[in-house]
This record gives C-alpha cells, structure tokens and sequence, in this order.
C-alpha cells in the first residue's frame, strides 16, 4: 500500500479552498501553509498560459528530507507516508534545504492573524509545533482513523485528507496507488500523469494531470451525500480536538424568531 | 483547439522560479567558516610543526578546538530547539549533520587529550578527526539537494580546500603575531595551497551545466562577490606572497596583508555560497501538454 494523489490541472482554478481547509484542519498559524497554489505563468509570448500548481509534500519514495535529519523526527511510514515528529525536531531545517518542494515550514514564532490571539486562535494554538518542523501529513490522523472506522481513504471523505475533501473542482484525487483498482491509479496511468522536479529522482506520491489523456471525469467527486452535506466535514475526532463540540449558545432571541418563524 | 505542450527538446518546464533559501542564515556561514578555520589551523599547524617549520603548535592546540566549538555555538542559535541539541547525535547512520557533530565532538576531545595528556599518535588523531570534520561539512551541503548550487559531487572538496587555506593563513599572522617571521617553506606552501585553492574554487563554479546550479552560482562569478572571492581572497594574497618570497628581508608586511586578505576571502566565499548561491531549485514538470481555453 502506498498513498498518492493525483491532482487534475485541467480542473483546479486556483481557489486556494484546499490550502484553507489545510489550514483549518490543521489549526495552520498565520503565515504558515501546508499546502499552496502557485500561480505560474508557462510559455512565450502569444503562446502563454496560466497553470494553477497545487504544491505540498510529496510524499516521495525516497525522500531526501528523512535520511539526512539528524535526529529521526523525520520518517517515513510503510504506507508512504512522511511525517515529521515534533518531539524529537530540532529545527536545524536540513531537511528543508534537502526538499526540492518547498514542502517544509519551520514556524519560530506563531503570529496570530491579529495584535492579540483569538478565542479560536487560542483554542487551536499547538505549541508542540513551534520551532520545529512542520509539513503536509496527507492527513494521517484522518486516514488512519478513518480505516479504523472501516472507511476507504479516496472513497469516503472522513478517511481522505481535507484538501481532497475540500476542493470544489474535484481536481485532487487520494488514494492508494498500488491498487491497480484505485481512482488514484486508473487517472494516473489514462491520463500519463506526471510527477514534479523528476531529474530530482525523488520517486514523489503526488502526479500532475496536464493534458494527455481522456477529458476529465464529468462527476469526479465520490464523496456520499452526507459527507457534501458540510462543505468542509470534519471527524468527530477533530472537532473534539480543537473543542469546536460544545453545544450551541441558547440565545433567548434567537430562539422566539425562530419560534416566530414557525408560527408563521 | 491549440494546445500547450513541453518544448521538442523535452527539457523539463519551468514552473516556479528558483526562490533563496532562507532558514540557514549568518549563524551557518559562521559554522563553516569558525569549524574550517580550526580544523584547517590544526592540521596546518600539526604538520608545519612536524616539518620544523613552525613553532604554533601550543597555540593551535587550545585556539583551533575553541574555533570549532565556537562554529557549533553559532549555528545552534539558528536551531528552532537548541535545547534538544544532542538528539543530532543520533542520525549518524545516514545523516552528515550529524556525523558532523561526532567528529566535531572527537577532534575536540581528541586535541584538548593531547594538550594536557600528551601521548604518540593522539595528535594524528586528532588531525584526522579535523580533516573528517570539514570533509563531512562538505558532504552535508553536497546533500542539500533543493540547492543546485551545493549538491555537486566537488563540495567537500570546496570545503577542504577552504580549511586548508585558512588554516595556513591563521598559521601565518599566528607567527607573525609571535614575533616569528614565517621562513621561505610555509610561505612557499602557502602560496601553492592558494593556487590549489582558486584552482578548486574555479573548478566548483564549472563544475555542473545545469541551468539551475549555473543560476544560482551566478553572482560568484561576475560583480562584486567575485572581485572579493578571487581578486581580494585568492589573486591578491598569491601576489602579496610571491613578493614576500621574493623580498625575504620585508616579508613581514605582504605576508600579514596575505593572510588577512585570504581568511577574509574565505569568509566571504562562504557568506556567498551560502546566502547569495543558496537558491532553491525551481519546480519543474517534465511533461505539459494543457488544452487552451477559450477566452
């Protein structure tokens, strides 16, 4: 098994909702992107265009980034996923100097978006990731509890991670790319996608749809009614988490205009 | 429709630019100039002391040991978590950080024995652990692979090359400050690891035709960084040493001012190696081939 992604560029229009649900679902301090969407411009004039280039770890088969920390924080999982324990992160940042995909954030100071931090900024602050290394985990907490609960990463939202989830475009496909079954694999192999920086040799996770191949998909999303009920679900675990499961303030107002409303 | 697709000579696109690196600051050019200007001093001192050419040796004992303790006090500060600092010493089965600092740690221990427990062979050792030292910093910057201009195979010669000038330089103003007029072999050695070492400095900046690497290392080979780097640190230290050869009775001026030049040049070869040349690769994708869309 070994967790990929395929991301459609025919399709992504550079709304940045993958970097926001990232950031959202990651509690991402102010300044601090996992994942981003480069706006590039390809070509020479008259023959210029505009690409959308969703970046993030890469999840490479041979990462450069975990054989030269020095301390193991770096790691790769068997499933293909790297990670990064924070715990045992120095923050030498070698293995950002290492990475040819901008992959790795080291945060010194987590800036709030205002002069003082908000009730949510507060509620969401990680202080275990100051200093050290942070970077996409293709949100492994997701799929592993996810494939606990007996879900399918790529095939039902609570498993796939948020970007996947999020995107309006249906342009970024998870899955396990040694299943010659998976979304993930059928896309790769009938559309010739192609990964970034290959003269790296960095065996990357993620492939880059660029134009060969069928036209896209017309109904990509495979997400089940109730998981697209909520534009950005999220696990109960996650809610817990970042202690967003209280009940709903009873404003007295509130509840004779509803009341009123119904009257009606 | 038109299409837009990868150029006939399949060289790979151009997505995002190369972009500066930016978490390795001052406080790691300071690491690699303070550890190669130890190590460098040491070895030089150990075998000029050998050769009965210098008598530096008592200095180089304790000063070259505090130099490289000194590089390593530098780049922790520019550590997220300096506190965690001894976790680096566990990656040494595949990571040249942290084989660094085990060499570093040995050569330090290993010179400061033999200043206060002298035995045969400790300072051979010792010696060694320096050379080891600065080649492993050479090797760690060669796995930097983001950035062309260091992942090249010639690094750890660029880094050994460095030392070896710096620590003949220090050798030099060391005897000079001592009182001591350095003789004809150290200066003639000097001179000749100079030229060694713009040779290797040259030969690094030629060493790749990658687009990205000859980018990146552009600004080492024209304008200001490359008057400082080869006219101040290598072709005018080798000028100023050719005439203390050559005017033995008046060494003492040409050789401080070649030695000042050249430990100042070294210094500057690694700022700009590490700040200006430390350019990430740019992102590239091998194959594009996007439909137009109608506007």
């Amino acid at each position: 098994m070994r967790w990929g992604m395929a991301i459609d560029l025919r399709r992504c229009v550079g709304c940045q909702t993958c970097t926001i649900a990232c950031k959202q679902e990651h509690s991402l301090p102010a300044g601090t992107q996992w994942r981003f969407v480069a706006d590039c411009e390809v070509g020479v004039y008259p023959g210029v265009r505009r690409i959308f280039l969703p970046m993030q770890c890469m999840h490479c088969a041979e990462p450069p980034c975990v054989p030269v920390c020095p301390t193991g924080a770096s790691r790769r999982r068997a499933d293909g996923i790297v990670w990064v324990e924070y715990d045992a992160c120095v923050g030498c940042g070698y293995c950002a100097v290492a990475c040819p995909y901008h992959a790795r954030h080291l945060v010194h100071e987590a800036d709030g978006y205002f002069a003082a931090p908000t009730p949510a900024e507060r509620a969401t602050a990680q202080p275990t990731r100051h200093d050290v290394m942070t970077k996409c985990t293709f949100c492994k907490e997701r799929v592993d509890a996810g494939r606990a609960a007996g879900l399918a990463p790529g095939v039902d939202a609570d498993a796939t991670p948020m970007c996947a989830v999020a995107c309006i475009a249906g342009a970024i496909v998870f899955g396990d790319l040694d299943d010659p079954t998976s979304r993930v694999r059928a896309l790769i192999d009938g559309t010739n996608a192609a990964p970034l920086a290959p003269e790296c040799g960095t065996g990357p996770s993620v492939y880059y749809v660029t134009g060969d191949g069928p036209p896209p998909d017309p109904e990509p999303r495979a997400w089940k009614p109730a998981d697209v009920a909520c534009p950005v679900p999220r696990s109960a675990r996650s809610r817990s988490r970042h202690g967003f499961d209280r009940p709903p303030v009873q404003d007295p107002v509130l509840a004779w205009l509803r009341a009123l409303g119904r009257d009606r | 429709m038109s299409t837009l697709t990868t150029p006939a000579d399949r060289r790979p696109l151009e997505l995002i630019a190369a972009t500066p690196q930016t978490l390795w600051g001052m406080p790691a050019v300071l690491n690699f100039t303070l550890v190669g200007l130890g190590a460098g001093f040491y070895v030089a001192a150990t075998l000029a002391a050998a050769l009965g050419m210098t008598d530096a040796l008592a200095l180089a004992a304790w000063l070259a040991p505090a130099l490289v303790l000194a590089g390593f006090a530098a780049v922790a500060s520019e550590a997220g978590r300096p506190l965690r600092g001894l976790r680096v010493l566990r990656g040494v089965a595949t990571s040249w950080m942290s084989r660094e600092l085990w060499l570093g740690g040995l050569f330090v221990l290993l010179a400061l024995a033999d200043e206060a427990l002298p035995q045969p062979g400790l300072r051979p050792l010792a010696a060694a652990a320096a050379i080891a030292l600065v080649l492993a910093q050479g090797a760690m910057l060669k796995n930097a692979r983001a950035i062309a201009a260091w992942s090249v195979p010639v690094m750890p010669v660029v880094f050994m090359a460095a030392a070896a000038v710096s620590g003949l330089s220090l050798l030099l103003l060391a005897e000079l400050m001592a009182g001591r007029r350095p003789g004809r072999a150290l200066l003639a050695t000097t001179l000749a690891v100079l030229a060694l070492g713009l040779l290797v400095w040259l030969g690094f900046l030629a060493s790749s035709s990658d687009p990205s690497f000859v980018g990146a290392t552009a600004p080492l080979r024209r304008g200001a960084a490359a008057m400082e780097i080869i006219v101040a640190g290598y072709a005018a230290p080798l000028a100023f040493l050719a005439l203390a050869l050559a005017f033995p009775a008046w060494s003492t001026g040409p050789t401080a001012m070649a030695a000042s030049l050249a430990l100042v040049g070294q210094f500057r070869a690694r700022s700009a190696l590490i700040l200006t040349a430390g350019q990430r690769r740019p992102v590239t994708l091998a194959t594009l081939t996007l439909p137009r869309r109608p506007s």
